[in-house]
């Protein structure tokens, strides 16, 4: 479930190196946020390691009719699943599909949020009119509906094709909140004073204003991870998300769904495991706006 | 079996008569009570010619009787097999390309019009009729006509002589009320209200409605069969099927047709619940596509290879994959016919399960790993191709990953594709699949085989052979099953044409189901008929000290 | 206020015609069509479908189809569902009062929680309450909303079956109780569904509010108002709490879409006969008429949600008021 968070109000300040160490040292100050860092670093790392730590293959099914659904022993740590899969390897391997897809869609998201916002907010007038009403409207249609409709109907979705529908299904939100920042900075004095002393419109564009417009567009990308982590988790129990046998935390729990009361290890394992990851980068994108909004400082 | 015939026997005499009857189950206090059954999915219509689902026809068929019904042995070759309902007697001319069938003076709609030749008559029409588009229209091509002898006897007209005539008839063609339909346009069937708020001639009668929520029928107590013993019964419906089983487990509903896995062990452990184990026709098999998906006139590059496709079948561990799917309710199938139809044969040679010999196989195809990888390939082409498996078979899916593993182990890289069920069907129809992971439900009759398998199937347009499995020889020997003389004939002929389906291997044969219902046990079930489980429902009974409030509601109509 | 609300529709109409167009344009586009269900299940012969695509105008070129649809549409012909055998627009009338009333009942049970924690957290700022409340509320936060729904049922079927785990109504009994027992009945089966949509909400609304209330309690009016020598729970009540009320109001107008979102899903698993079921049954038995339908009503659901919290919020603030 995703709200939006309303755009912080736009403030002028002409990008330096001032700022974005100043929050830096207010990010590294901040805990919470650390101890989040951490744990993603961690789970990185974990994904990177994966053949390593992973006792087991993750899709290896020693023996279907005798070793399915073990309960968590000093063999299987998490327990084996329905075709006699260690889950424990399948939590391990799953990170990386899981953190994986995540990733990069909401890299497409952002990137492609960001060029959409720029251009509406820069451009103005009718285009940024026609531009913002299409936003509207994808808006205001649920994206779980869009995510059913486009996966549903489009038959069976590579690894690729789901991190380009996450993608662009995700950027919406985005686009609105760079447009406004943009729109509000591109009447500040640098914007115009570039203009008036010649610049082409896409160079204080690219110049001048976007890098003042990214901050929220990095506290955006912070929280939208965790967000589609669980959009893929969602999909994936629905049955449209990563193919089998391939193991995604979604898949894991769909596996582990029908099996709740008998064999909750399955489902349970990956469940915390999404959860402990949703939440630290819920932490650090919170983290990560106080640092970059200064007003937030803490102090009244 | 037993027990079902004397009760049916029963149902012909007058309620009166049976109630004297002091063997228990007709005893008169058990007559009322209110029964929920729990669906997974909506009906779309309650007559006919326009139903599609069976949801849809196991409520019409409470509602409108069939001229004869199927017995319980499922014995549709000739007419044997079936016991008069709104037909009295029947008799075939001698020629046998008719059949008059005399209708029973006592029935009636229940608007009280007596039921005449000319509903059996509409009944066939409003299939027949290319305005309607009944989606039956197929199943009644061999019936050339129906016509009116008298006011009570419809003669059926045939094209040929076949063992399925009667099932064709019987099975297919449901009399329809001439009173209130005869005058509709028949090309807006769909929007009358009739359609979704039928008058019938069925042991129960229509009353009400509600869309995405249920349908309610009550007993016509003044049935000339007899009234049957529940006072009503509800289907309560949803598009999701672990909440259609929740409601019975939660003890919302009374009743649900199929209930597995996990949830078979919570009804199991539920003490006001019953579990019935009954067989059903379903069997489900991985289906080669024998031509090449882009260019049907050439045969499939890998699978055109009999001797691969064996080598294929032998690599998978049929009953451990079966086990583990559905643990001991499911059995391997033997041919295309299920073991519940009456034309099956459990008697037929199958390929066994050998890696080796698989391997071997493979290795003198000349499909070797050439480059380490772990896959098989030939000329530079790894041996790879695609599972189709539709998103809304728990089952199906889960196949698809043992498979996959199975396959991979004698070195054959399988993808799932993991398709919405109208994605899969498109596909299907337009042969564009390698292989797919498919599961048919033939009706009854002796030529449903011949609808399915045979090269008819396969090349006329809209065929169900998605395959393309086209053997003279296989569909030489359906054809002359179908139209032998005598049934002990047609069984050997069925029996040689199942070996050549084995032998030629169009498809790995993988399961045959077992079907479970749960109830709670306050409800008497009588046996489930496989191909319809809803066929005993007027039998069903609830003993009158084990009544709940809703058991108590008598047959007054809701307040509104 | 009444530029504002011509303005409003102007874009509503706008808006509804680009969702049409998008979902027609994904529907029409994919592979399958209405009736292929039927065919796998064995109950119908693909000559028919065929027969029924033609006699419904699906095997026309697709720019044919679409112009017949926006000229129906622009006549509010809503269209005809094939996979529920009804007109479209009276489909979705039975599902739309059902989705309201469980979107309101979580609406308000969240807010009214939300903004409660909110306050409480910003009242006693870093305090054990403040950490822990907001802690939970992160996790609830956190959570894949088909997980807690999930958790939901197998407790309460299984578990502890005190309330009704699906369905609107009791199917047998609601139509033989009176008054009261069928309030009683309806308020029973409400209970589960709007409880998970409500701790899927709660959690987001608490953040807003503790945010905004810090906000405002950073703003000058407070810190004269407590240099007046108020006591700092009179200025947290008396000013700062009007004061971020519009973000609340705002918020809710942000709210519509995740509501709509969390209704999809809560629908499904609860069984609850509103429009996410609608939906998703519309997606799987690929009835175009009725998703392109359930999309354009949830557009409208969604401008016209947004358009009450904008037309609050100019109510709330006089500057707005006078315009």
């Amino acid at each position: 479930m995703s709200i939006p968070f309303p755009a912080n109000a736009p403030r002028s300040r002409i990008a330096d190196a001032g700022p974005w160490r100043a929050a830096l040292r207010r990010l590294r100050g901040n805990r919470t946020s650390m101890i989040s860092l951490g744990v993603l670093v961690l789970l990185v790392l974990a994904a990177l390691f994966a053949p390593v730590l992973a006792p087991y293959g993750p899709n290896a099914q020693p023996d279907i009719v005798g070793l399915v659904r073990l309960r968590p022993s000093f063999a299987h740590p998490f327990g084996t699943d329905i075709f006699s899969r260690d889950v424990l390897s399948r939590v391990i391997y799953g990170s990386r599909i899981s953190l994986g897809v995540a990733t990069l869609a909401i890299l497409l998201a952002m990137s492609v949020g960001t060029a959409y916002g720029a251009i509406a907010g820069f451009a103005g007038g009718v285009v940024d009119a026609i531009m913002m009403r299409i936003i509207d409207a994808m808006l205001a249609v649920p994206r779980i509906l869009i995510l059913l409709l486009a996966l549903a109907l489009s038959g069976g979705i590579s690894l690729p094709m789901l991190v380009v529908v996450l993608g662009l299904t995700g950027w919406f939100g985005t686009s609105r909140l760079v447009r406004e920042r943009v729109r509000a900075l591109s009447r500040q004095d640098f914007a115009t004073a570039a203009v008036a002393l010649g610049a082409r419109d896409a160079r204080v564009l690219w110049r001048h204003v976007l890098p003042n417009a990214l901050s929220p567009v990095i506290v955006a990308a912070t929280l939208g991870i965790g967000n589609v982590i669980v959009l893929e988790a969602a999909l994936s129990y629905l049955g449209i998300g990563v193919r089998p046998p391939h193991a995604s935390w979604g898949n894991i729990i769909q596996d582990g769904a029908d099996h709740i009361s008998s064999a909750w290890w399955i489902a349970l394992f990956p469940g915390l495991a999404m959860l402990v990851t949703v939440i630290a980068f819920n932490l650090l994108g919170d983290g990560l706006r106080d640092a970059l909004d200064p007003r937030d400082d803490g102090r009244p | 079996m037993t027990t079902r015939r004397f009760t049916t026997a029963c149902l012909a005499f007058t309620l009166i008569a049976c109630s004297g009857d002091k063997t228990g189950s007709n005893a008169i206090g058990d007559v009322g009570g209110t029964v929920v059954i729990s669906s997974a999915g909506e009906p779309d219509f309650l007559i006919q010619p326009l139903i599609t689902t069976t949801a849809s026809k196991s409520v019409t068929d409470q509602l409108f009787l069939p001229l004869a019904e199927l017995g319980p042995k499922m014995d549709a070759m000739g007419d044997s097999g079936f016991e008069p309902r709104l037909a009295r007697r029947w008799t075939w001319a001698a020629d046998s390309l008719s059949i008059a069938f005399e209708l029973d003076p006592r029935a009636r709609w229940h608007d009280g019009v007596p039921v005449r030749a000319a509903d059996v008559r509409l009944g066939y029409d409003l299939i027949a009729d290319t305005l309607v588009h009944s989606p039956q229209a197929a199943n009644i091509v061999e019936l050339d006509s129906v016509t009116v002898r008298d006011s009570m006897t419809a003669v059926f007209w045939f094209h040929r002589r076949s063992l399925d005539q009667f099932f064709i008839a019987a099975y297919n063609v449901i009399p329809l009320p001439e009173h209130l339909l005869g005058s509709l346009k028949r090309a807006d069937l769909r929007s009358e209200a009739f359609a979704k708020a039928p008058v019938g001639n069925g042991p129960f009668r229509f009353v009400r409605w509600v869309p995405t929520q249920l349908i309610e029928i009550v007993a016509d107590t003044t049935h000339f069969l007899g009234r049957p013993k529940l006072d009503r019964v509800v289907m309560s419906f949803t598009n999701n099927p672990t909440v259609a089983v929740t409601r019975v487990l939660a003890g919302e509903a009374d009743f649900i047709e199929v209930i597995r896995g996990e949830q078979l062990t919570q009804a199991q452990k539920t003490a006001s619940l019953q579990t019935k184990v009954y067989g059903g026709l379903d069997y489900a098999f991985l289906q080669f596509n024998l031509r090449d998906p882009k260019r049907h006139s050439a045969p499939n590059a890998i699978f055109g290879d009999r001797a691969l496709r064996y080598a294929l079948a032998m690599s998978i561990d049929r009953p451990a994959v079966v086990k583990n799917v559905y643990d001991t309710l499911a059995a391997i199938p033997f041919g295309p016919a299920p073991r519940s139809l009456g034309i099956a044969d459990t008697n037929i040679k199958q390929l066994p399960y050998d890696t080796t010999a698989a391997k071997r196989m493979l290795d003198s195809l000349g499909w070797r790993d050439t480059n380490g990888d772990g896959i098989r390939d030939r000329r530079g082409v790894p041996l790879r191709f695609s599972i189709a498996v539709p998103i809304s078979s728990r089952p199906r899916q889960r196949m698809a990953v043992l498979l996959q593993e199975q396959f991979k182990r004698v070195g054959v890289d399988i993808t799932i594709e993991q398709l919405d069920l109208n994605t899969m069907v498109g596909k299907l129809m337009g042969r564009d699949f390698e292989t797919a992971l498919m599961s048919w439900h033939p009706d009854p009759s002796p030529s449903a085989i011949r609808q399915t398998w045979t090269t008819t199937a396969s090349r006329e347009k809209g065929g169900v052979n998605f395959g393309s499995y086209e053997s003279p020889v296989f569909d030489a020997r359906i054809d002359s099953a179908i139209s032998a003389r005598s049934v002990e004939q047609a069984r050997a002929l069925y029996h040689r044409a199942y070996e050549t389906f084995v032998e030629d291997q169009p498809v790995i044969l993988l399961y045959e189901p077992n079907l479970v219902a749960a109830a709670s046990k306050r409800v008497h079930l009588g046996d489930f008929r496989p191909d319809a489980w809803w066929a005993g429902i007027r039998d069903w009974y609830i003993p009158a000290d084990q009544r709940i409030d809703r058991d108590r509601l008598g047959l007054t109509r809701a307040a509104n | 206020m009444r530029r504002l609300l011509a303005a409003r529709a102007a874009q509503a109409v706008v808006v509804v015609l680009i969702v049409a167009t998008v979902v027609f344009a994904l529907t029409h586009f994919a592979p399958g069509d209405p009736f292929a269900a039927a065919v796998e299940s064995g109950n119908m012969r693909p000559a028919q479908r065929d027969a029924l695509r033609a006699q419904y105008g699906f095997d026309r070129p697709i720019p044919v189809q679409y112009a017949m649809y926006v000229r129906n549409l622009a006549r509010g012909d809503l269209g005809w569902s094939f996979s529920r055998s009804r007109p479209v627009a009276a489909t979705i009338a039975t599902a739309v009062p059902n989705t309201l009333l469980l979107m309101a009942t979580a609406l308000l049970l969240s807010l009214a929680l939300g903004v409660g924690a909110g306050l409480l957290q910003a009242a006693r700022r870093d305090s054990i309450a403040d950490r822990g409340s907001s802690a939970l509320l992160l996790v609830f936060y956190s959570m894949p909303d088909f997980w807690l729904a999930l958790m939901m049922v197998l407790a309460f079927a299984y578990a502890l079956p005190i309330f009704p785990v699906s369905g609107m109504v009791d199917p047998v009994m609601h139509e033989y109780l009176g008054t009261w027992g069928r309030v009683v009945d309806r308020v029973r089966h409400l209970v589960l569904p709007a409880t998970t949509l409500t701790l899927l909400l709660t959690a987001a609304v608490a953040r807003h509010q503790r945010a905004s209330l810090l906000d405002a309690a950073r703003a000058d009016f407070t810190r004269t108002a407590r240099a007046k020598g108020l006591s700092a729970g009179e200025v947290l009540l008396r000013h700062t709490l009007r004061n971020s009320l519009g973000t609340t109001i705002t918020l809710v107008g942000l709210m519509f879409p995740a509501l709509l979102g969390g209704a999809v899903l809560v629908e499904t698993v609860f069984g609850w006969p509103g429009m996410g079921q609608l939906a998703t049954s519309a997606i799987t038995t690929r009835d175009y008429s009725l998703i392109t339908a359930t999309a354009i009503i949830s557009a409208v659901m969604t401008v016209t949600g947004s358009t009450i919290a904008d037309v609050l919020t100019a109510i709330a603030d006089p500057r707005m008021r006078d315009r």
